[in-house]
């Protein structure tokens, strides 16, 4: 299953976390779950430093974010990713509790490619997190020369 | 108009202080500082000293017995020297002129000078003027004692106005010559470089107007090659214009002694005779003193007036400034006090531009005239301070200011902004009675004559006020540096009150952000987990269903609750994007959006054609989304729901209504309606978060709309909003 990329699921609150690792367990995806529980865990493994310094290299399908983390915060993650040449093409999707403005404005401009904001009614939740999955973890396509698992 | 002045600029241009020339009654000499040799010398200088004159040699007679003290003299910085021959019989005068000693001889005249008798005249006038009351008693005093001392027939006390002419203010006579009091002599009967020698050397006599001038020989200083300068000198040759006009007075002899009052010519003391009038050098001097003690005893009235007018000034100065910072709005403190408003600077109106704003009080001409006299100021570049006493002539093109506003004073508050404050003064019409018709010359032969006709004239002066005095134009300054300081004060408050009103909103904005996303989060989990216990327990009984189901409601509703306050929060700071909206079009939307949600119901609507309206449609549909789904909500008791929507347009405002037979409201309450959180209905009869009323209100708010609502309980209600056109923007909605 080389073809089939890890989903990095970028979340610092617990609840949100169990809700979101049952839902995506209940769409059944293959995709291998990684979580970092905050900006600077996830920068680690996205660039292979600190603890994930000796992982395989190869980049996720995705990146769920969450916005307001600990360390260092979702935008600058964001930021971090978009202006690094290598890996600039990693889909990242905010995954965030609310619709603020500016937190929109800016994740755009750093090159954001979805922003979503967590329904409050469970259903739509699930449904929200199964169609992330399905898209980005099996239905986008990624451009030519893209690092797989494994390779670079 | 015919300017007088302009005709006779002949005479101004005539270079009167190097005559070449003097009066025959005394002898000139001009000596080198060196030596005191002959440089120069009058044709009648032999004959006044009887001796030798020999340029290049030291003159002999009189004038030789006196040079030893003319050379001490000039070595010391005494300005002259006079001098009594030893013969008792001659006064020698010295002076510097163009770097050479200039001596005049006269003639002593012994059976008028006993110094006892002058001095006498003096001291009596000396202690007159103390002890007059009035400046006119001290005027007619100098006139009387000038008549005593010099002998002339008549003595005229003259003071300038602003623009020269004169006007006889005091009279003392033998009835000789004609009466003057009260005349007005135009500016140019002493062209301007007249009144510079007046200043410059304050007595002249003429004591024969037929005298066949003396030439100086030779004619040009060898020093500067120049013609002497006789500025100072007594017996200088004058103007044959002068002495034409003297001839036209019907006087012969003539002398007169400058008023100067703090450096400036105020006015001259006239003296004429009908007959030929010698006077010694010594009653000149007498003469000469006693014009002076007026003319202190001038500069001391004046100077006390102007400082009590300073001072009743500067409490009034004070008043305002109170008035000014005891009000919000310093153009309403300024206005609040008109008396000392129109006090401080002796106007009988007033008027305070400040941007649109147009506030007057007094007597002022109408709004639109001061309108136009502010454009006018505009485009002449008023900086500061502007004052005029004339300005019917200085701002022809509008008609009808003379009356309240001949006189206008100007300050000018502000550079950049249109900030202006106007004082006016109304018409005086005064009936100026001229010695002869000013406006008319006479020309003969090419050459202009001064008036032939003494007659007396009459003018009406139109279009003119009282001038402003220095004290009120220095009022009217510091005013303006009283206001400037005001409003920069209040300008640094606002300053202050906004960087603390953004520290504060900053605080807010930092607040809602961590409210939604701190607050909302634990609604979801509430809502996730107890979906996903419901469906993990699926033999739950349906008690416990029930209760899992009321845990979800709730979190579900305290969810909405957070969104919807957001919402409202975020309102207040988006910015608007305004343009044409077709409100069918958006009543079309909303009817959809809820369409499912009336699946079922029985609902009449009755849906008036809309005029369009200016706005932010997105803004606006959320206004027509929350009052048609209340009308829907409200009306769902009812067995037929009947909801009507209509507007129209008047005079530049939009108005809309939504009107229901629903449940309605006590009215008592409607106040309470647009409030946040304000509900009037129970919970469990009609949900909602008590926002959505607070949020439309909002919304029209930003646009300068309105919103007002009747009902009655059980009959229904009816809500109206209004929004304004664009051309009508800003204006408030009632």
């Amino acid at each position: 299953m080389s073809e089939l990329r890890p989903i990095l699921l970028v979340e610092d609150s617990p609840r949100d976390l169990e809700l979101t690792l049952t839902a995506l367990e209940k769409c059944q995806l293959a995709n291998e779950i990684v979580v970092a529980r905050d900006g600077a865990e996830a920068i680690d493994y996205l660039f292979r430093e600190g603890l994930h310094r000796e992982r395989p290299a190869g980049d996720p399908a995705v990146v769920l974010l969450d916005l307001k983390l600990p360390k260092v915060d979702g935008l600058e993650v964001l930021e971090r990713v978009k202006k690094d040449q290598e890996r600039k093409h990693i889909p990242i999707v905010m995954l965030t509790s609310s619709r603020e403005e500016q937190d929109l404005v800016r994740s755009y401009e750093l090159g954001v490619n979805a922003f979503v904001v967590k329904p409050v009614e469970f259903s739509e939740f699930f449904k929200a997190i199964k169609d992330l999955g399905v898209f980005w973890g099996i239905l986008n396509e990624p451009p030519p020369g893209y690092r797989r698992n494994g390779r670079s | 108009m015919d300017d007088p002045q302009q005709d006779l600029t002949a005479c101004e241009r005539e270079p009167i202080h190097i005559p070449g020339a003097i009066q025959p009654h005394g002898a000139l000499a001009a000596l080198h500082p060196d030596g005191l040799t002959l440089v120069a010398a009058s044709a009648n200088l032999p004959a006044f000293i009887g001796g030798q004159t020999v340029l290049g040699q030291r003159p002999d007679g009189v004038l030789g017995e006196v040079l030893g003290q003319i050379e001490a003299w000039h070595g010391s910085d005494q300005p002259f020297l006079r001098v009594i021959a030893r013969d008792g019989r001659h006064v020698l005068t010295a002076r510097r002129s163009d770097g050479l000693v200039v001596v005049e001889v006269e003639e002593a005249r012994a059976e008028t000078d006993s110094a006892f008798a002058i001095f006498a005249q003096l001291n009596n006038f000396v202690q007159e003027i103390a002890g007059q009351r009035t400046m006119q008693d001290a005027l007619e005093a100098c006139a009387r004692v000038v008549r005593a001392l010099s002998g002339f027939d008549r003595v005229l006390v003259y003071r300038f106005d602003a623009d020269w002419n004169g006007r006889v203010m005091a009279e003392s006579g033998n009835e000789r010559l004609p009466s003057y009091l009260d005349l007005r002599f135009p500016a140019a009967d002493i062209p301007a470089q007249a009144r510079r020698l007046y200043a410059e050397s304050r007595l002249r006599v003429i004591p024969d107007a037929d005298y066949r001038p003396v030439p100086i020989e030779p004619s040009l200083n060898p020093l500067t090659d120049q013609p002497l300068d006789l500025s100072f000198a007594q017996l200088r040759s004058v103007s044959p214009v002068h002495l034409e006009y003297m001839r036209n007075m019907g006087t012969r002899a003539s002398m007169s002694v400058s008023i100067m009052v703090n450096g400036a010519l105020w006015g001259l003391v006239s003296c004429h005779s009908a007959e030929a009038t010698h006077l010694s050098p010594m009653l000149r001097d007498a003469c000469d003193f006693v014009v002076q003690s007026l003319a202190m005893r001038i500069g001391a009235q004046e100077r006390a007036e102007d400082a009590a007018a300073r001072e009743r000034l500067s409490v009034l100065g004070t008043r305002l400034l109170a008035a000014m910072t005891g009000a919000s709005d310093w153009v309403a403190g300024i206005m609040s006090d008109p008396d000392a408003l129109l006090e401080q600077v002796g106007a009988t109106g007033a008027a305070m531009i400040a941007e649109d704003r147009l506030e007057v009080a007094g007597d002022v001409p109408d709004k639109a005239a001061i309108r136009a006299i502010i454009a006018w100021l505009e485009t002449r570049g008023v900086t500061e301070v502007y004052a005029t006493d004339r300005l019917p002539h200085e701002l022809p093109q509008l008609d009808g200011i003379s009356r309240n506003a001949s006189g206008l004073l100007v300050l000018r508050i502000s550079d950049v902004a249109s900030n202006w404050l106007l004082w006016f003064r109304p018409e005086v019409v005064e009936t100026v009675t001229w010695a002869g018709n000013p406006h008319k010359m006479v020309r003969e032969e090419g050459r202009i004559h001064p008036r032939h006709s003494f007659e007396a004239w009459r003018e009406q002066v139109r279009g003119h006020a009282i001038a402003w005095s220095d004290a009120e134009r220095a009022a009217a300054q510091s005013l303006r540096t009283a206001i400037v300081g005001v409003v920069l004060r209040r300008a640094e408050e606002l300053a202050q009150l906004s960087r603390e009103l953004q520290r504060s909103n900053k605080e807010l904005e930092a607040f809602s952000y961590s409210v939604s996303h701190d607050l909302r989060a634990p609604f979801r989990h509430i809502v996730g987990f107890a979906q996903l216990l419901r469906e993990r327990e699926s033999g739950l009984e349906s008690k416990s269903q029930h209760y899992l189901q009321m845990i979800s409601d709730s979190a579900l509703a305290a969810g909405r609750l957070v969104d919807d306050l957001l919402n409202f929060s975020q309102l207040g700071r988006a910015s608007l994007s305004k343009s044409a909206v077709d409100m069918n079009k958006l009543v079309d939307e909303v009817l959809r959006s809820i369409a499912l949600s009336i699946e079922g119901r029985a609902i009449e609507w009755r849906i008036s054609r809309l005029p369009p309206t200016f706005g932010d449609a997105t803004l606006i549909r959320q206004v027509w989304f929350n009052l048609i789904d209340n009308a829907v909500k409200y009306t769902r008791p009812c067995e037929k729901a009947v909801i009507v929507i209509d507007g129209q347009e008047d005079d530049g405002v939009t108005r809309y209504r939504v009107q229901d037979n629903g449940v309605g409201f006590d009215m008592t309450y409607a106040a309470k309606l647009f409030g946040v959180f304000q509900r009037l209905q129970r919970a469990e009869d009609f949900e909602g978060t008590g926002i959505g009323l607070a949020l439309v209100r909002r919304i029209l708010d930003r646009h300068n709309g309105s919103i007002a609502a009747e009902g009655e309980v059980g009959k229904g209600a009816s809500f109206t909003f209004a929004l304004p056109l664009p051309e009508k923007k800003g204006r408030a909605l009632v």
